[in-house]
């Protein structure tokens, strides 16, 4: 009987061997990614699901390497600069797009031009300001302008993604996009699927899988269910609370950083060692590790990543020291006052949860907290609000073009200069505007780590946490996660 | 005009007026509370960039000439452009219609097959086993919050036993385990009401006379006490389907990534998509309007006394 059964199971063992080569030789993944792309025109809408079908399927003048920095992609160099306001790029040669069009200096000022036309109304131009326009000067030389000195303008052509000429006009483009990448859109059944294929004129290495089917599950727990089923090679944002479950899972450190802008105008927390006590009062490893299972890191001192152009490597994050803070109160004659905290309910993982732990913190060194958990359009409303700051609002950034301009101008300016400070601080604003014009790297560089230095020293903000980007893997997928949270397929495997 | 035509004439009336309430509620409550070129735009994006969005979007008139402007097209049948997803709205109502009534259709058609056998066999045998068994099996049904529900199914047939597809529309299997999912709290209440208006038939006097005249027992349910216990059954049958229509395929539709109606309008909420809510609201509005006209027709014609 035992006998039978081993004969038995060596047949099916050798059916499965011979079966193997015939099932790699078509390799094909389906991804669940959280929303099906509202349009697949890659200039149009700020849309996580568009991004990441057509991060496959477009390319951008730059490409990242592993270690984030830039490199080319379809420029051939890194662009020099010119003079103050021009970068001038070479472009690849012999680069078509999957309808046959040539990829070329035409195709490069078409795509710029197109996507800051005022009737086409992109919404996605937030990380391009500054850029004025582009200039053909050979079929393969291309010169940007910008509208000032701008050191960031490489790091912008990251996220702008060339189309063709023609193509792009076409009504169906934005339902079956024409791009340069490794993969082409063969089909979207709407509210089913997207189809990708591998697309066999590629200029660069050819990837090893296929085929890719994009799914569209927003409930974590059915793309959880569906990984532990084998119908899912990759989970995009896997909750924390189900990567324990996960056939495979596959984090890295993020650009998100949480953090709390503290008013340094509001009675209450006027007095530095008011806000400082804000930060010691709170133990952010504890916050990361029951809310975010050990899926985040306490921010070192700022919103950016040591990745970032301008961290600040000398910072740590503050420390967990009730009794510090106590004592810091005690001093300011601070004890017993009462905190207007401000948080938002929903758009970030986490933040009710963490607004309420915070609150719990610093009642327990002495202080009443007035807690506002908002709706986030409410909550926008009092982010918005020029003239009345809350004491202390929660917010969250995502610096994706890894240089601090962006998080100085937004959070390290006075009121009446950012968008969304709650400082008043003329060195800040000086050493701002002086970061704007400065051509020099290491120069910028150090006026940034001042900044960050001094937002530090002031406790212009109560620094939470840097959280992970975190995916469910099939067991039969290898792959790395990009800091940048980009999903290449190019870069995945499958045995 | 005979005395039926006025009766539609006037429920056609009155279910416009509904239709225009509702829509009305949704335009005014989601102007209130939602911000649609915040949410579109990144959490930094400067005052004019909102301001030159908000134009473009016709968000910047006074919400009284939105309101007429969108009646105005209501009317053309037009419902406007979906700020989302860039294209008509009546497109994606049209693609997302078809995958909810089969959700409906299938879940409802569930539900009565199983709830008219369990509430017979419950009213048959009241306060005995079968009815304990039955009831307690209601009691369950239509307690377990659906979300729940739709999980443990997934969990249980397709991640454990992987018999059946765990979510997305595609084939018959796939449709399954969503319509289960509506199909048992929904078969919980219906069974719950078979039980208890048979019961009241089944001691009315007739079917003592019925019994008494030895009349086999299936003759008696299915000739006279089904007729009758069928005015209050077949409302609720159209209450569920309201009920499914109007707001648990949301719930289903999401967990199961079904891509419905109910699912186009969480996503609607979710992106501050004003227009497409709007005519999601207007379109189901009128569709529980029609159900409810469709019922009364029945009703009158099931038992004709019933006054109009």
């Amino acid at each position: 009987m035992n006998a039978f059964k081993g004969g038995v199971r060596a047949i099916v063992a050798a059916g499965l061997l011979a079966m193997a080569p015939a099932l790699a030789q078509a390799q094909s993944v389906t991804m669940a990614i959280s929303s099906e792309p509202s349009t697949l025109d890659p200039q149009k809408t700020m849309d996580g699901g568009e991004r990441r079908v057509n991060d496959n399927v477009f390319e951008a003048l730059l490409s990242r390497n592993a270690d984030s920095e830039l490199a080319p992609g379809l420029a051939i160099e890194l662009p020099k600069r010119i003079d103050d306001t021009t970068w001038q790029f070479k472009l690849r040669q012999g680069v078509k797009f999957h309808n046959g069009e040539l990829f070329n200096a035409d195709a490069v000022v078409h795509s710029v031009t197109r996507i800051f036309s005022p009737e086409y109304k992109s919404m996605v131009l937030g990380d391009l300001t500054g850029i004025k326009g582009a200039e053909k000067v050979d079929d393969h030389t291309v010169n940007i302008k910008t509208t000032r000195l701008d050191t960031l303008l490489p790091a912008r052509m990251y996220w702008l993604k060339i189309v063709p000429v023609k193509g792009s006009e076409e009504p169906s483009f934005a339902s079956k996009p024409v791009g340069t990448g490794p993969y082409r859109v063969t089909e979207w059944v709407r509210g089913n699927h997207v189809q990708l294929e591998r697309n066999p004129d590629y200029w660069g290495p050819k990837p090893q899988i296929e085929k890719a089917r994009y799914r569209f599950v927003s409930e974590g727990g059915t793309a959880l269910a569906g990984l532990i089923a084998g119908e899912f090679d990759f989970v995009d944002n896997l909750q924390a609370e189900f990567a324990r479950q996960a056939p495979q899972v596959a984090r890295r450190q993020g650009l998100e950083h949480s953090f709390s802008a503290i008013s340094t105008e509001n009675a209450a927390t006027k007095d530095k060692r008011v806000r400082q006590a804000l930060n010691y009062a709170v133990d952010k490893e504890a916050l990361a590790e029951s809310l975010f299972m050990g899926f985040a890191k306490p921010a070192r001192g700022q919103m950016i990543g040591d990745k970032s152009f301008g961290f600040n490597e000398s910072l740590k994050p503050w420390p967990y020291d009730p009794a510090k803070a106590r004592a810091l109160l005690k001093e300011a004659g601070a004890e017993g006052s009462t905190i207007e905290y401000v948080v938002p309910a929903s758009r970030w993982p986490k933040s009710k949860e963490m607004g309420e732990a915070i609150a719990g913190y610093w009642q327990a060194v002495g202080l009443k907290t007035d807690l506002k958990v908002l709706e986030f359009s409410q909550f926008l409303v009092r982010l918005r609000d020029r003239k009345a700051r809350p004491d202390v609002i929660f917010s969250s950034h995502n610096n994706a073009l890894m240089e601090a301009e962006r998080t100085v101008q937004v959070f390290y300016q006075s009121i009446d200069k950012a968008t969304s400070s709650s400082i008043v601080d003329a060195k800040a604003d000086q050493l701002v505007a002086a970061a704007g014009n400065e051509p020099d790297n290491a120069k910028r560089k150090a006026i940034y780590n001042e900044l960050m230095l001094r937002g530090y020293d002031e406790a212009w903000f109560l620094f939470l946490l840097n959280t992970d980007d975190v995916y469910g893997l099939s067991k039969r997928m290898t792959w790395k996660p990009r800091l940048d949270n980009k999903v290449f397929l190019s870069e995945m495997t499958v045995k | 005009m005979n005395e039926l035509s006025w009766f539609i004439v006037r429920r056609l009336f009155q279910g416009l007026v509904v239709v225009l309430t509702v829509t009305a509620i949704v335009f005014v409550v989601t102007r209130l509370i939602g911000d649609p070129v915040a949410m579109m735009l990144p959490l930094d994006a400067t005052e004019a960039q909102r301001e030159t969005l908000r134009r473009a979007l016709g968000l910047d008139q006074p919400v009284y000439l939105q309101f007429i402007d969108f009646l105005r097209s209501l009317f053309a049948l037009d419902f406007g452009q979906s700020y989302w997803q860039h294209r008509p709205n009546i497109d994606i109502i049209r693609e997302r219609l078809p995958a909810t009534f089969q959700l409906v259709g299938a879940g409802m058609l569930l539900s009565v097959v199983l709830a008219l056998p369990l509430g017979t066999v419950a009213a048959m045998y009241p306060g005995r086993l079968p009815d304990r068994i039955t009831s307690a099996l209601s009691l369950v049904g239509l307690s377990v919050p659906l979300f729940w529900l739709g999980l443990i199914l997934i969990y249980v047939f397709a991640a454990q036993l992987r018999i059946l597809p765990s979510s997305g529309p595609g084939t018959f299997a796939h449709l399954i385990l969503p319509a289960v999912t509506l199909a048992l709290p929904s078969a919980g209440r219906l069974a719950m009401l078979v039980r208890s208006s048979l019961i009241d038939e089944l001691n009315a006097p007739y079917v003592k006379t019925a019994v008494a005249k030895g009349l086999p027992l299936w003759r008696i349910l299915g000739v006279h006490t089904y007729v009758n216990a069928a005015v209050p059954t077949l409302t609720m049958i159209g209450w569920e389907v309201t009920r499914s229509l109007a707001g648990h395929t949301i719930i289903v539709e999401t967990v199961f990534a079904w891509p419905g109606l109910g699912l186009a309008a969480i996503q609607a909420i979710q992106r501050e998509d004003l227009l497409l809510l709007q005519a999601i609201v207007f379109v189901v509005a009128l569709m529980v309007v029609v159900i409810n006209l469709g019922l009364d027709l029945v009703y009158k014609f099931i038992d004709p006394r019933i006054s109009v």
